[in-house]
């Protein structure tokens, strides 16, 4: 049960990103997406996030001081650019 | 390195200072990349305007922090620098290094990157100052094969950092080197995969000297202070006034609280009015000694200023017993850090959130009473620590 819980947390966070990503604005900060659900665990997203990192679906983009998700499809060829 | 004119640079040569610019001439002799690293510089100079684009990748596999990515804008003219990327890399606790770590340290980074460090970031890790994007696994697989790892980069716990402590100062109160040393093995997730509204700050000082200027630096300090009295030995004191020491203009005169009497032979010391400021005592380390029972001061939401001012910490417990496995200090952390991240705005620290909240909600939130060591500036009002029922039920 609790795997299908996250596989269905998975699912609902990378259709909020895909959702979130059509106009320029492709990067977020984690606060962002524990925000566009705010009935679930704050912990929960998190963690969910984690996992969506490490299968790739996500990925992190930083400036050094502050840190962005992005999905993987929209990580920037163009190296250094931020939108 | 090929005959390079760097006029504007070579002004930062004059002086009687060391200059990065003769190291990095010396790393241009052997590495092509701190050449074109020296010719875009100047151009800097010359542009007045930076040349980097900063930000992007974060390659290492499990990791979203440690690597700070940084391109050229003009890869045309300096191709070896196109992407000339940071690696953090977590310095030993209290910078104690083995010459045999430094050397396998450096030989990695001449293999793998430009042969430039800076010893050490602001934050204490090592900086090592760039490498291509192919070079980033292999370097990271070649620092771990000698014992070191990433440190902390972008929303993330920092590397935690701690002065030399009882390694070599007599003064520490508490152990900073393994205080520190357990909250970075403890907290390794919280460093390697950024989930924080913006940096979280730890150091850990033994004593109120300070040598880590965790009270300006860190959101969250640790600072080894005591309780009781201070100890007194007036041999010493008597030989410091014969030999070196006006105790009363030096000593008596410049403490904080005017707590010490001296009266030529014997120095008093009204311990109940003593701060534990650490001044008496770096003045005449023969005669005094911190007092017997040992422990820290924690404070939280120093900052430097970058998005808001500069902020120092602000004492939240007045004294805590620092013994391993340090579990009262990891809860406080976590319940510290759990509504940091729960109320935090995006790039907004601890102790801008304290500042917007107010100290009383941050103090209920995370469980802790309000103690008169909290005001922080004498004469301020003392009751904004408190709600108004609680002052209700007082004034009945």
């Amino acid at each position: 049960m609790g795997v299908n819980m996250s596989e269905d947390l998975k699912k609902q966070i990378v259709d909020l990103f895909h959702e979130k990503s059509k106009g320029d604005k492709k990067m977020f900060y984690i606060r962002d997406v524990t925000r566009w659900l705010p009935d679930a665990d704050r912990h929960a997203v998190q963690d969910a996030v984690k996992v969506l990192l490490d299968e790739e679906v996500l990925k992190y983009w930083s400036t050094g001081s502050s840190t962005y998700l992005v999905l993987a499809e929209f990580f920037p060829k163009e190296e250094g650019s931020c939108s | 390195m090929t005959d390079v004119k760097t006029p504007l640079l070579d002004e930062l040569e004059k002086g009687k200072w060391p200059s990065f610019v003769k190291d990095m001439k010396q790393a241009a002799k052997k590495s092509p990349m701190a050449e074109d690293l020296l010719c875009q510089l100047e151009l800097s100079y010359k542009d007045k305007i930076g040349h980097w684009k900063h930000g992007g990748i974060v390659g290492v596999k499990g990791y979203g922090a440690g690597v700070i990515g940084r391109y050229s804008d003009r890869p045309d003219l300096f191709p070896n620098v196109q992407a000339f990327h940071t690696m953090r890399v977590n310095h030993p606790t209290g910078w104690f290094y083995k010459t045999d770590a430094l050397r396998n340290l450096c030989d990695v980074w001449d293999k793998h990157g430009s042969g430039l460090t800076n010893m050490h970031g602001a934050t204490g890790d090592v900086i090592l100052l760039g490498t291509k994007t192919e070079h980033l696994q292999s370097c990271f697989d070649d620092l771990s094969a000698v014992g070191f790892d990433l440190g902390g980069s972008g929303s993330a716990l920092r590397t935690p950092s701690a002065c030399v402590g009882p390694g070599r100062c007599e003064w520490a109160c508490v152990d900073s080197l393994d205080v520190c040393y357990n909250l970075t093995m403890h907290y390794q997730d919280k460093m390697h995969r950024p989930m924080f509204p913006y940096k979280f700050k730890i150091k850990v000082s033994a004593c109120a000297n300070d040598c880590v200027a965790s009270i300006a630096r860190s959101d969250f300090s640790v600072i080894g202070t005591w309780k009781g009295d201070i100890q007194i030995d007036q041999k010493e004191v008597l030989a410091y006034a014969v030999s070196a020491i006006n105790i009363q203009k030096e000593v008596c005169d410049l403490c904080p609280t005017k707590c010490m009497e001296w009266n030529g032979k014997e120095l008093k010391i009204y311990n109940e009015d003593c701060t534990r400021c650490m001044h008496c005592i770096n003045l005449m380390p023969k005669a005094l000694r911190p007092g017997k029972e040992r422990g820290a001061t924690i404070l939280v939401g120093g900052k430097a200023p970058i998005v808001q001012g500069a902020l120092l910490s602000w004492v939240i417990v007045p004294f805590i017993k620092l013994e391993p496995p340090y579990t009262e200090l990891k809860d406080l952390i976590d319940r510290i850090q759990d509504w940091w991240d729960e109320h935090g705005k995006s790039r907004e620290r601890l102790g801008e959130l304290i500042t917007r909240l107010g100290m009383r909600v941050f103090l209920r939130a995370v469980g802790l009473p309000a103690v008169p060591q909290m005001v922080k500036a004498p004469r301020t009002n003392p009751y904004v620590f408190f709600w108004p029922e609680e002052i209700q039920k007082e004034v009945k």
